[in-house]
């Protein structure tokens, strides 16, 4: 493990997915520390409910969320993610979204409409992201053609098949996404 | 006894939401919002005021001190949060704190953000070298 330097900066990529998928495994499988957990209250205004009242009923729920670290260098620290479940939530915690790097998607062949949503946020948020399969035991009972079509996924969007149990397939994942971002056109 | 008041009890959310604010003496949103999750934090070792006196710190609580323990190697806010086992936003009170009293700096993240260009080729490719090691 390196050790970073106060002059250090950071940068995070975000692990998504649907319940289930492993979000945390990768992330444990490839940080240097074992995963952290730490929580948020999001305040949430809930719509239709109470409208004679005239003032918006607030709900606070408490968001958990898990991440690991990777030292690249001591000038250089990357944090690690792992969306809490409850989509809906995270959707909303800007802290956690503004200024992501980009994204890993995991997704379970046996049910991959758990998923969608969090491809659905990353289009719509204009969030790179690469699409990791996870196959536990390396069972794939689907083509890779046919995972892209259930997924409806962009052709340029990067995809790979693996275990995110082992830590060369979150490492490849990751380096997908690098490279996926470096042959981005420059934006504006 | 009514035992219907006791169906109240251990509601979720209710406890968890008293203490943690207690902590921050009842604040419950920063002098400065412009710490996220990977700002990085670093104990400044023998602070100094702008005139070059040493600074003495007001009033520190435990929880200010465990902060500035941990953050003599630099700490993201979430690692902070999660060693504290404090919500994100109560950290955030308490690194305020330490900021403002100049006992600890803050470094804000790299900017990202693709409508401002996206990252640069440089950290991308130190990134890639960083990862090639795993």
């Amino acid at each position: 493990m390196t050790t970073t330097q106060a002059g250090a900066a950071a940068v995070k990529i975000l692990i998504a997915g649907g319940f289930g998928v492993g979000k945390t495994t990768m992330v444990g499988a490839v940080s240097e520390v074992a995963p952290l957990r730490t929580e948020e209250y999001l305040t949430t205004a809930s719509v239709g409910v109470d409208d004679l009242a005239g003032v918006d009923q607030k709900d606070t729920t408490t968001v958990a969320l898990d991440f690991g670290r990777i030292t690249v260098s001591p000038e250089l620290v990357v944090y690690l993610f792992g969306t809490p479940g409850q989509e809906r939530f995270w959707f909303m915690w800007n802290d956690l979204v503004n200024g992501a790097l980009g994204g890993i998607v995991i997704a379970d062949t046996r049910r991959l409409e758990t998923s969608f949503a969090s491809i659905d946020f990353f289009e719509s948020r204009g969030i790179p992201f690469v699409v990791a399969i996870n196959c536990f035991h390396g069972v794939n009972t689907r083509s890779a053609a046919e995972i892209r079509a259930a997924l409806d996924l962009d052709p340029h969007v990067p995809m790979l098949v693996g275990d995110v149990r082992e830590r060369p397939f979150g490492r490849d994942a990751l380096l997908a996404l690098v490279d996926h971002l470096m042959a981005l056109p420059v934006a504006g | 006894m009514n035992p219907y008041w006791d169906e109240d009890e251990g509601d979720d959310g209710a406890d968890s939401m008293v203490r943690p604010y207690t902590i921050t003496r009842g604040r419950t949103a920063p002098r400065r919002d412009d710490f996220t999750l990977i700002t990085l934090l670093t104990t400044v070792q023998e602070p100094v005021d702008a005139y070059g006196a040493p600074v003495r710190p007001g009033r520190l609580q435990p929880e200010h001190r465990m902060i500035l323990d941990r953050c003599r190697t630099p700490a993201a806010v979430a690692e902070v949060a999660a060693d504290l086992d404090l919500p994100v936003s109560v950290t955030k009170i308490l690194l305020g704190d330490l900021v403002e009293q100049g006992l600890l700096t803050a470094r804000a993240p790299i900017a990202v953000a693709r409508a401002a260009g996206g990252a640069d080729r440089g950290l991308l490719a130190a990134v890639r070298e960083g990862l090639r090691r795993l």
